[in-house]
């Protein structure tokens, strides 16, 4: 082969490489761009769900719900006469 | 001479200039590698600390009590912004302040810090607009009340423990921070890349504490109302189980507000009568008293080594018995004289007075008991009746557990588990006896008193209908806050209950600092024992276990011997107070006693043919309790018609 075809050659052969090189990295960084997005969602979704949950947990709770039960309701405390434990039969077997 | 024309003068040229590239590019390449390459870096990648997740801190029944989420902080560059419109309504939105939203978009400021964290999707909209910049950052998510905030503390804007529980375990709970290197794209913006090392944080420890939150809600509110209704200026809950020395709840108020932390570990105070159980119990454990020993009481009035001591309960005699169910002051001074001082100083220590408890809590305090070597002539009666000496609730507790489970002193706990951030348990707690403070007989002994102290001494207000209740009362003068000795008219009033008597699940102590009209303990913290009592069981989350509640022991008959006692023979009513220190020479009037209830017979309705719910209902509204048992035969025992007394049991028979 002449001098000029062999330039040429290692010309296009560093044309090529450097193109996979970068389209390789563009990709990378594309993906690495992605995968943070989604692992902000993720991180979104999961301190959404600790908020509901707490929110639920606060709602749901005896300090939040007895005295809206005793003021709105006028439910009360009833006395210990008035609770009845009834002894579970010999033999019965514990629910989980 | 060598002729060199002009084009070979500028191919010399472009070649110096190759060979200077060459060279330089050589230089850069192979000797200033590392310096250009670690330039290279610090353009490129950046350095991120990974925050460690802080663990959370669960309850006893694994209900979340504190825990940390994930948000974000906000600051805005105002001249980066591009779409201020945007940016105001994506602000507005997320709730931030309208001037803080203002300054945000006010081009004359270079950086706005947004106050406050904000949930990521709250604020999403306004996070992907330019010049908003979001920082992660960890919120901790505080209990829902006041009074478990305080006990377990807080952490400050930098994750830092602060007080309470946060503090005293801040080492489990910090977790180990991560780091990462971030790779760096043109815009600044920060890339995680699988290529560096990166550490990633370790989340704290899991936290499971002893406390039952249902029970502590119940012990918070009982605490709260009966400060505001008794007009005191604090007081202190604790339930504990005397099984295990597990801590159930522990509640304390201070001016009229939740304490700012456990003072029912940290501020000791004097027992008053609640700490007579004890010399009983050492007199009992050596021999030196029987139930049936009788002492003269002086018709309320004695006087020893120069000191008067007063009774509130005045009586010629009483017997030992009698002693503890009326909290006679006079009765257990003579009777402490059977002790030695060593003997009495080693009763009170053994009962674990005088040394912290070991619960990891900051700045504990082990109250005070002087050694013998410091005692004065007064010292081992005014021991007797509760003063010259201080103690916590908890200790006072712990010890009153010694009671409830046939004489052991038990380590008190408030921490029952540790586990990993993967969520298995790497520590448990376990059931630690300090030493056997008396025996399984001396411990039932004591029990019984306690119990007569509720039936029929000076606590009847702790009482309840069902089930028994053993407990003691106390009243104890508070010191003056200048340090002139003890202030006039100033009380704290306390009960140490057991329950239910005969097999304990909780002992309940509770305190009330300086509650205004009837002072006694009897009357103001007995009635509020009694409200924790009957909320924990009608509640089910209180960490009661209702199999042995079921089978236990109910309700009995006045013993003969309480009911022919020589109190009554004496013609002394029963009231419901109890005997407070006689030191000082101040007349505390006697309040009025309650007029007794009459309980009269009434004749059991027939319920036969009833559905089961109707006929609970009828003989509930006739006054009787039931029980429902499984079985053929007769469908109610007794058989409809039989007089009993209110509050006898009526049996149904469900086939």
């Amino acid at each position: 082969m002449r001098g000029r075809t062999i330039i040429t050659l290692a010309l296009f052969s560093f044309f090529v490489v450097a193109t996979g090189v970068i389209y390789r990295r563009s990709l990378g960084i594309s993906q690495a761009r992605a995968l943070r997005t989604l692992e902000e969602r993720r991180t979104a979704l999961e301190a959404q769900e600790a908020a509901l949950d707490g929110a639920i947990r606060d709602a749901s709770s005896r300090a939040r719900l007895a005295p809206i039960a005793e003021q709105q309701l006028g439910m009360r405390i009833p006395p210990e006469s008035l609770v009845i434990i009834i002894p579970r039969p010999a033999g019965a077997v514990r629910q989980p | 001479m060598i002729k060199i024309s002009r084009v070979g003068i500028v191919h010399g040229a472009f070649l110096c200039f190759a060979v200077a590239l060459v060279g330089r590019a050589a230089w850069v390449q192979l000797a200033q590698t590392d310096r250009w390459r670690a330039r290279a870096r610090g353009q490129q990648f950046s350095a991120a600390e990974l925050p460690a997740i802080r663990g959370a801190i669960l309850d006893a029944s694994g209900a979340v009590l504190v825990e940390s989420r994930p948000m974000v902080r906000l600051a805005v560059a105002p001249t980066e912004v591009k779409e201020p419109a945007a940016l105001q309504t994506a602000l507005r939105h997320a709730g931030v302040p309208e001037a803080t939203v203002r300054r945000a978009l006010d081009r004359n400021r270079k950086w706005v810090e947004v106050p406050g964290m904000y949930l990521s999707s709250d604020v999403a909209d306004a996070m992907a607009l330019r010049g908003v910049h979001p920082t992660p950052a960890l919120q901790r998510v505080k209990p829902q009340t006041d009074g478990l905030r305080n006990l377990l503390g807080t952490t400050d804007d930098n994750g830092r423990a602060v007080g309470g529980v946060e503090a005293a375990l801040d080492s489990l709970l910090r977790g180990t921070p991560g780091r990462r290197a971030m790779l760096r794209d043109s815009r600044g913006t920060r890339l995680a890349t699988p290529e560096e090392n990166a550490t990633d944080a370790v989340p704290g420890h899991t936290v499971v504490l002893t406390l039952h939150a249902g029970l502590q809600d119940i012990a918070e509110r009982a605490l709260g109302d009966a400060v505001t209704q008794m007009g005191a200026s604090g007081g202190d809950i604790v339930v504990l189980d005397p099984h295990t020395g597990e801590i159930r709840a522990l509640a304390s108020r201070r001016a009229g507000q939740a304490a700012s932390g456990a003072t029912a570990l940290t501020e000791p105070y004097e027992p008053g009568s609640t700490l007579k159980p004890f010399i009983a119990a050492a007199l009992f454990e050596r021999g030196r008293v029987q139930m049936t020993d009788s002492v003269n009481t002086y018709n309320g009035v004695y006087t020893i080594n120069g000191r008067t001591i007063r009774d509130v309960h005045k009586a010629p005699a009483m017997s030992f018995a009698e002693v503890i169910r009326f909290s006679s002051n006079i009765g257990i001074v003579q009777f402490a004289e059977r002790l030695t001082a060593r003997e009495q100083y080693e009763a009170l220590r053994d009962a674990g007075f005088g040394m912290s408890t070991g619960i990891p809590y900051p700045s504990e305090s082990p109250g005070r008991l002087y050694p013998v070597s410091q005692w004065s002539r007064q010292s081992g009666a005014s021991l007797a009746m509760g003063y010259e000496l201080s103690v916590t609730p908890i200790q006072l507790a712990a010890a009153y557990a010694a009671f409830a489970n046939g004489g052991e002193l038990l380590e008190p706990r408030l921490l029952q588990e540790v586990r990993g951030p993967d969520g298995t348990p790497i520590w448990k707690a376990e059931r630690r006896v300090v030493r056997r403070i008396m025996s399984e007989r001396t411990a039932t002994a004591m029990r019984e008193l306690l119990r007569e102290v509720v039936s029929e001494g000076t606590a009847t207000s702790a009482d309840l209908a069902t089930f028994e209740v053993a407990g003691k009362s106390g009243t104890a003068r508070r010191t003056a806050s200048d340090g002139s000795g003890y202030a006039v008219g100033s009380y704290t009033a306390s009960f140490v209950g057991l329950f239910p008597a005969d097999q304990p699940q909780y002992v309940i102590l509770v305190k009330l600092d300086n509650p205004s009209g009837a002072y006694y303990g009897g009357r103001t913290a007995a009635p509020v024992t009694k409200i924790v009592l009957e909320a924990a069981i009608a509640a089910r989350d209180a960490a009661l276990d209702r199999t042995r509640l079921a089978d236990a022991p109910k309700r009995r008959a006045p013993s003969q011997a309480s009911q022919a006692d020589s109190v009554r023979a004496a013609g002394v009513a029963t009231a419901e107070a109890e005997a407070i220190a006689p030191a000082y020479v101040v007349e505390l009037g006697t309040s009025p006693a309650p007029a007794r209830v009459v309980v009269s017979a009434r004749p059991v309705p027939d319920v036969r043919g009833l559905s089961m719910r109707v006929a609970v209902r009828e003989l509930h509204k006739a006054g009787f309790r039931v029980q429902v048992m499984r079985g053929r035969g007769e469908e109610q025992q007794p058989a409809a018609g039989t007089m009993l007394r209110a509050g006898s049991l009526v049996r149904l028979m469900a086939n």
